[in-house]
């Protein structure tokens, strides 16, 4: 799993690639743990190059998202494939999650 | 229809190896054609079931394993995980999209694979899971 950050203004922009699963959610965690430690607390997750989830992947997320909250940060999610939408819809955290097609749509929700 | 065995292994309790075997069951699974949306439930279902045995009926005892079987007809693809812990009541395990469960970090792999395959049985008092998953015709 390859983590990168980048700004869009004042809000993060955060490009993972590879799958977020068992194996990697320890390195993704510790990468917005130093996001949040840094203040940011608008974040775009950016999944267009992760081809796949785990169940171990759709708790790291809950957690991030979870600690967003409360810091009254906000995370939302976008370029994420159908079939992990799928796996999304199946668990029913899709409601947890703001998934968005584009960067632009996720900023304006950020904004 | 005939069933021929592509996977037939005994793996080690260590949830660490994990993904690299699933990956390899994955890369065989490839090698027969499969659509890329199967492949997708096949790993993802083989991968928790594996971790399953591994975490809860295995406890990660380094002297117990798990023995996976993964069977190939012109059909369906057969995957029966089976550990040497205690076994379970699946009839008790808790539904994760409840409105008290949605947020829980944990409780959701038996779910994803309930739903994410055609066919799901418990076997020996829990200790094996068979899971069918039908092969789209062309």
């Amino acid at each position: 799993m390859n983590i990168k950050f980048e700004k869009i203004h004042d809000i993060t922009l955060v490009l993972l690639n590879g799958e977020l699963n068992m194996d990697n959610v320890s390195r993704v965690r510790e990468a917005f743990k130093k996001v949040l430690k840094e203040k940011k607390s608008r974040v775009i997750v950016d999944f267009d190059k992760v081809p796949f989830v785990d169940s171990s992947g759709i708790s790291l997320l809950l957690e991030i998202v979870q600690s967003f909250a409360k810091v009254n940060g906000r995370m939302c999610l976008c370029h994420v494939n159908k079939k992990i939408i799928s796996v999304f819809e199946i668990t029913k955290v899709h409601k947890l999650f703001n998934i968005f097609d584009s960067h632009e749509d996720a900023l304006e929700f950020l904004k | 229809m005939s069933l021929n065995a592509i996977v037939d292994e005994k793996i080690p309790s260590r949830l660490h190896m994990v993904p690299a075997f699933v990956a390899s069951v994955v890369k065989k699974l490839r090698d027969i054609q499969i659509d890329e949306d199967t492949l997708f439930d096949l790993k993802l279902c083989l991968h928790e079931a594996v971790v399953n045995a591994v975490k809860h009926g295995n406890k990660e005892k380094s002297d117990l394993t798990v023995h996976v079987l993964v069977k190939v007809s012109t059909k369906e693809i057969t995957m029966e995980i089976s550990d040497q812990g205690q076994g379970f009541d699946f009839n008790k395990i808790p539904n994760p999209t409840t409105e008290d469960n949605i947020g829980k970090l944990h409780g959701r792999g038996v779910y994803l694979i309930l739903h994410s395959m055609d066919h799901v049985r418990f076997l020996n008092k829990g200790r094996t899971i068979k899971m069918v998953k039908a092969l789209r015709q062309e």
